[in-house]
């Protein structure tokens, strides 16, 4: 078995050197994160203050006790990555790190894949990352290596060119555990070339939706609802899983279209922020065919558009049910709703695979029901949905869990 | 209903005449079109509903073609778009489901319109020789589906341009092979130059059975195909230059009498490929007199030659439906004409949201 020069080190080592490289990042004038923040820039067609916005995100949540709550809450213990510990009532356990992991990302926003890295690394495994032509995930690992030259042989990233790589079979043939973002079939293609034993952790594409409440309808005039909504379905152009794409609405109609009016003046600051990025023509041609259908069904009394940013995002309210979210850049469809039920009845009948449902309320027992009926794995505030805690599970799967081999020593 | 029936009449002999003569400069046109759009204005009611929201006035009419309120396609499934009372349409066609997984209705008064337009495109298109020829059709049977606009239009042209002897080889969803197959040899060896209709899927097909059957068939000199629709909603997609390749091996036909057409079941008018780009790698789409291309960005302004954009169309043939129609279709033009741009290729995927396409896929 090949020996790591990683292994030598402790977890809380290591923890500490990820969250130390990470408080250097945090530096919006750190020289390398300039250089990744122009490279994103480039390859997303993001806006500067969105690819700041979510860089921050990013490495002001990879502290170290936070990185150490989700392992020991997982695993027990943080020592339990470094050799056998004793658990009460149960054998002694070594949550040992499996060797190999890959993580392929071929189809994520910015900097998704470095999270599950990181906790591969924090178990101590050589992690491969396919990374997208920006290679943020190299540039930190570079600042990692900088930290403790231990990572050096254990964190490598490469850069994602798409479509068939001589080296891919091979890397994933041997891989104990992979991790992949991407489409249905991109998961499937990965699955196949994995050997039998190999953990695989799938993350496909869903969407997020959101619920506002007759009780948060009749009370809020509070603006900052309403821009934590916008925030919501602005932010990376709503081309995230955990972005906004679809706002169901329940109370009187009247109060649901006044509410639909104040989120899409909402919209109209937030879109200062977070200005529309550049877009391929295909995703703008079928963007203003949206806009100008829901228009046309507006004009004949069905709904009502709401054009917001001179033209670069649209809110439509009451677009038809029994068609799908339209599930376009920067468009969000605002249905009026009787109650939570209907919200269930849309995603069945849609079949929408559902990752996070937003509410003002997330404490409320209906809310869990709803996420259990419609199979999201996150509820959230409205508002927050773009955020993630690193605490927090990722698409219903563990942190870290999947990248150990428990020995246990009876 | 007087007033209505004698601008209508008197719109439909413009049109004719426009396309009797072939002849409709710039001008001519845009006034033509914003003609059109006037009384589609006064009669259509949804089509008004939705100009006026766009801040079109009855005494603020369009005083050019792009400035026409264009509709969405998709609209067509969403209202009836129609001039008159649906009953005394003509002919109907029903749009393609494929986008939103419904259909709707293209309504046309008059079929002398339509039929008009359709022949003289064809007839520029592909009958520029006056030849007359056989016609194999491998698209759906106008007799099977009545509304199909692809179906109607070849049978049309199969019947009046044809020598009265066309095959149709599209039952339901299955291609008659082994028919299509006797009747090319017994046109091959009649010396009698044939015509084959096809859509690019059922060429695919064709092709596919051919080599499965180790077959090919010479077709006389001086026969053509029409190719027409690309490969959306279908599984397999074969780039169009191994396609070309594979026919003009199967069937003998020259890749140069190959004659791609552009049309959708929402216009009266079609665009087909040059006479000068048919030896030409990439392949330029042409338009007759009374139909015009506009590319617009996303706001719906009209972008420069060599600008990719959203297809937009001014069909002056549309009469009785909607004379500007919306396309998610993307294309450029040139100084040569229009090239239709497919969905961009090697953009880098930004998100892990659920696309529509991804949707539909696991629908």
């Amino acid at each position: 078995m090949p020996k790591t020069l990683l292994r030598d080190l402790s977890a809380s080592q290591i923890v500490g050197a990820i969250a130390d490289a990470a408080e250097r990042w945090s530096n919006a004038d750190f020289p390398p994160r300039v250089r990744a923040s122009a490279a994103i820039e480039a390859r997303l067609g993001y806006a500067t203050p969105v690819v700041e916005y979510a860089l921050d995100r990013l490495f002001f949540s990879l502290r170290r006790e936070l990185l150490e709550a989700a392992i020991v809450d997982e695993l027990g213990s943080l020592e339990a990555l470094d050799g056998p510990t004793q658990r009460l009532r149960r054998p002694a356990a070594f949550a040992r790190g499996v060797d190999r992991v890959m993580i392929v990302s071929s189809d994520t926003t910015i900097g998704v894949a470095l999270v599950p890295a990181l906790y591969a690394l924090c178990a101590k495994s050589n992690v491969i990352v396919k990374d997208r032509s920006d290679e943020l995930v190299r540039a930190f690992f570079e600042t990692l290596i900088e930290e403790r030259p231990e990572f050096a042989a254990a964190a490598q990233a490469r850069a994602w060119t798409g479509g068939a790589d001589a080296d891919e079979s091979r890397l994933l043939g041997d891989a104990n555990a992979v991790v992949v973002f991407g489409s249905d079939e991109t998961i499937a293609r990965i699955r196949m070339l994995l050997r039998p034993d190999a953990r695989f952790v799938p993350f496909g594409h869903r969407i997020s939706i959101g619920y506002v409440s007759p009780d948060l309808l009749a009370q809020t005039s509070d603006d900052d609802v309403c821009e934590g909504i916008a925030r919501d379905f602005l932010l990376y152009d709503g081309e995230g899983c955990l972005s906004l794409h679809a706002l169901f609405v329940s109370g009187v109609p009247a109060q649901a279209y006044a509410f639909a009016d104040r989120l899409a003046r909402a919209s109209e600051r937030i879109a200062v922020e977070f200005p529309a990025s550049r877009i391929d023509a295909t995703r703008a041609a079928a963007f203003s065919s949206y806009r100008n259908l829901s228009a046309f069904r507006a004009a004949g009394g069905r709904g009502t558009v709401f054009s917001v940013a001179e033209g670069t995002a649209t809110i439509a309210f009451d677009p038809p049910r029994d068609q799908p979210p339209p599930l376009l850049p920067r468009v969000l469809p605002v249905y009026p709703v009787h109650g939570i039920d209907d919200v269930a009845t849309f995603v069945r009948e849609h079949r929408l695979p559902v990752q996070a449902l937003g509410l003002a309320d997330t404490g409320v027992p209906a809310a869990l029901a709803l996420a259990q009926t419609i199979g999201a794995v996150r509820i959230t505030r409205l508002g927050e949905m773009q955020a993630p805690p690193l605490g927090g599970h990722h698409g219903g799967a563990p942190r870290i869990a999947d990248f150990v081999r428990w020995i246990d020593r009876e | 209903m007087l007033a209505y029936r004698a601008e209508a009449d008197a719109l439909d002999t413009r049109i004719l005449e426009a396309i009797r003569s072939g002849n409709l400069v710039a001008e001519a046109f845009d006034r033509l079109a914003c003609a059109i759009f006037a009384h589609q204005f006064r009669w259509n009611a949804p089509y008004a509903a939705y100009a006026r929201n766009r801040g079109v006035r009855t005494d603020a009419l369009p005083q050019t073609a792009a400035d026409i309120p264009a509709v969405p396609a998709a609209a067509f499934k969403e209202a009836v778009l129609s001039t008159t009372d649906p009953a005394r349409a003509d002919i109907w066609f029903e749009t393609s489901g494929t986008t939103l997984g419904t259909s709707g209705r293209h309504y046309l008064e008059s079929s002398t319109l339509y039929e008009a337009a359709l022949l003289a495109g064809f007839d520029r298109a592909l009958l520029a020789d006056g030849a007359r020829l056989r016609y194999l059709l491998l698209v759906p049977d106008a007799r099977e589906r009545p509304h199909s606009s692809l179906g109607f239009m070849m049978d049309r042209i199969a019947t009046l341009r044809g020598d009265g002897r066309e095959g149709r080889y599209v039952q339901g969803e299955e291609l008659d092979i082994d028919t299509f197959l006797r009747d090319a040899d017994a046109a091959a060896a009649e010396h009698v130059p044939v015509c084959i209709a096809a859509t690019a899927f059922a060429l695919v097909a064709l092709v596919d059975a051919l080599a499965a059957r180790g077959r090919r068939v010479a077709l006389p000199g001086g026969s053509r195909i029409m190719e027409t629709g690309g490969f959306k909603g279908r599984a397999r997609v074969v780039e169009r230059s191994k396609l070309y390749a594979a026919v003009e091996d199967g069937l003998g036909v020259p890749t140069s009498s190959i004659v791609a057409e552009y049309g959708m079941t929402e216009l009266s008018s079609q665009y087909y490929d040059s006479h000068a780009c048919r030896s030409a790698a990439a392949r330029i789409k042409v338009w007759p007199p009374w139909l015009r291309p506009i590319v617009v960005d996303p706001q719906g302004r009209p972008v420069a030659r060599g600008i990719v954009g959203a297809l937009r169309h001014i069909d002056c043939a549309n009469r009785s439906s909607v004379v500007a129609i919306e396309t998610e279709d993307l294309g450029v033009l040139t100084d040569d004409g229009l090239v239709l741009v497919g969905r961009e290729r090697g953009a880098e995927l930004r998100g892990c949201s659920l696309d529509a396409e991804d949707l539909a896929a696991r629908s």
